[in-house]
């Protein structure tokens, strides 16, 4: 799974950067040719400045969010089942068995989780910038200065920060639930429904915003935003002028990261382990 | 086989375990030394798992202390496990790993060497041939004895095993018997629960008989066998025998399709003969029978549960 993962993230950010080449070259010949239709529709300029987002200099705009949109569902897919398999298989209780401790069994997976999630980042991101360069080639677009290396390693940080307290959520409902599954769906509805609820509340009143902004989207958003000076899906929000402060964000997240991470410990200890964990 | 007098390697006190208002194990003391081998005898639900489960820490008990080699399980958890290797019901490793591979993770695990027994034990259980293949697609008898393999990874003075014989064709079961006997005569002590009583018969120097959580029988097989001895009388006014038997004071006579068991001290059976003849009764043979242990366990679960043990 963790190979089949990093090679799905490969691939789809390449296919990505082709296929938003692709269609954006395909309508500014549509246009050229007059075939398509001139009002209401964009113009050549802007199809061309658009096609911008897939040279090396913007990797760190369009490239990261698209590694980190992947990220979030494949990490918290995978933290779930990382866990949620050793109760599966009953391979818990034999390593238990054999003089395995359970809090070096938390640890283990916690780390292990940290540093795929940091592997994951790192390949996708390399996959983003090699795409890029691909396509600018193949389009003849102008690579300019390149990648800003520091910048996008700055940016994918961010990101990858973000997926931590996911993850660890994924894992302690996988713990509690003794289940991959329960960790995966858990992790999914939070990270999609969470979002949603929140970014509808503050549209309705920014009132909310007081309230919304303690749970995990709004402070995802916040730093994620901030991880790039000028794109991103966050900078699309219009509710972003209400989210947090981006300090208190990395903050808010690191507790909640810690809060799932604690709960999980104190349900792993306290259980007896019977047959499959 | 004897029992000597080596190093207790697992005791446990006064051993409980609630699930609730279910009282799975009550109260239990046991003891295993070096060189002996010990079956955990009981029907399905008595709570030898659940003891074992507590050896190992898995399960944290309501009441009472287990100590390998002298550590407190529940104090000195992975100190106490270094001492153990130990073997469960359900065999688990990981799937997409091989035979050879699942054990070296938990020789990783243990250290110490542990890593160099891989291979040689594989050869030992059988599986040379086959240590490379993948987990998922080994057989029953292959994930036991995988299972086995495991356990002796770490060199371990204390070896439990729950229900090893699981799976195996009658071969592979003998081979399992002449390994439990090797390993006690590696100066280890092995707990061995099983439900195949024969197995326990051929192997075990003590046996410990629980039910309903509580210890109901312990000793020898000679000690838990001896007090269900009894004596076979082919008779053919099987009421009237069976009278005269109640007279002397024997409480349990079961009727057969040629006469009585009677179950009563194998010294008897002149007594037994006597009264018989006295009252005009003549027995076509009065036959003194040792119960297996079968005989034995299945008397002794099928009653109720004693508040003691019958011998220890």
């Amino acid at each position: 799974m963790p190979w089949i993962m990093l090679v799905l993230v490969v691939v789809a950010a390449f296919a990505i950067y082709f296929l938003i080449w692709a269609s954006t070259q395909a309508q500014i010949e549509l246009i050229r040719s007059g075939q398509a239709p001139q009002q209401g529709g964009p113009t050549i300029a802007q199809l061309q400045e658009t096609l911008l987002i897939v040279t090396p200099a913007r990797v760190q705009d369009f490239g990261v969010s698209v590694v980190a949109g992947f990220g979030s569902v494949m990490l918290i897919v995978f933290a779930a089942s990382h866990v949620g398999t050793e109760f599966g298989w009953g391979t818990f209780r034999t390593l238990l068995a054999h003089g395995a401790s359970r809090d070096g069994f938390l640890a283990s997976k916690a780390v292990s989780l940290v540093l795929y999630a940091v592997v994951f980042m790192i390949v996708g991101t390399a996959a983003a910038i090699a795409g890029s360069y691909a396509v600018s080639s193949v389009a003849g677009l102008s690579v300019g200065t390149g990648v800003d290396l520091a910048e996008v390693a700055r940016v994918a940080a961010k990101s990858g920060y973000t997926f931590l307290p996911y993850m660890a959520l994924a894992l302690a409902i996988a713990v509690w639930a003794k289940s991959a599954g329960a960790g995966i769906a858990a992790g999914l509805v939070v990270y999609f429904a969470e979002g949603l609820v929140a970014t509808l509340l503050v549209s309705l009143n920014r009132d909310y915003a007081q309230i919304v902004n303690w749970g995990l989207s709004r402070n995802a958003s916040a730093l994620t935003r901030t991880a790039s000076g000028q794109g991103g899906p966050a900078t699309q929000d219009p509710t972003a002028s209400t989210l947090p402060d981006p300090t208190q964000a990395a903050i808010v997240l690191a507790v909640y990261t810690v809060i799932f991470l604690a709960l999980a410990y104190w349900r792993l200890r306290s259980r007896d382990v019977t047959v499959g964990g | 086989m004897t029992v000597q007098p080596h190093e207790v390697v697992l005791r446990s006190t006064g051993l409980v375990k609630r699930f609730g208002s279910i009282v799975a194990v009550d109260g239990l003391d046991l003891e295993v030394r070096r060189g002996e081998v010990v079956g955990l005898l009981g029907p399905n639900g008595a709570g030898k798992s659940t003891t074992i489960g507590m050896v190992l820490g898995l399960i944290t008990p309501t009441a009472g202390t287990a100590e390998v080699l002298g550590r407190d399980v529940r104090v000195r958890r992975e100190d106490a496990l270094a001492g153990v290797g130990a073997m469960l019901e359900v065999t688990s490793f990981y799937p997409y790993l091989s035979g050879r591979d699942n054990l070296a993770a938990i020789a990783i695990l243990r250290g110490g060497g542990a890593l160099a027994r891989v291979d040689p034990l594989l050869a030992r259980l059988g599986l040379a041939q086959r240590g490379g293949s993948k987990f998922r697609t080994y057989s029953l008898g292959m994930r036991q004895r995988l299972g086995i393999a495991s356990t002796l990874l770490g060199d371990p003075a204390l070896v439990i095993l729950d229900e090893p014989a699981n799976g195996l064709d009658p071969a592979g079961q003998r081979e399992i018997r002449e390994l439990i006997r090797e390993l006690a005569g590696e100066d280890r002590g092995v707990l061995l629960a099983s439900h195949l009583l024969h197995e326990v018969e051929q192997v075990c120097d003590r046996v410990l008989v629980i039910k309903k959580g509580k210890l109901i029988a312990s000793g020898t097989l000679a000690e838990v066998t001896r007090g269900a001895s009894y004596f076979e009388i082919v008779v053919d006014d099987k009421a009237r025998a069976a009278q005269i038997v109640r007279g002397l004071g024997v409480k349990e006579i079961r009727e057969t399709p040629t006469g009585l068991d009677v179950v009563t001290d194998p010294g008897r059976g002149a007594e037994l003969n006597r009264a018989l003849a006295s009252a005009g009764l003549y027995a076509s043979a009065i036959v003194p029978r040792a119960s297996s242990l079968e005989d034995v366990f299945m008397e002794l679960t099928e009653t109720e549960a004693p508040s003691a043990p019958t011998s220890s």
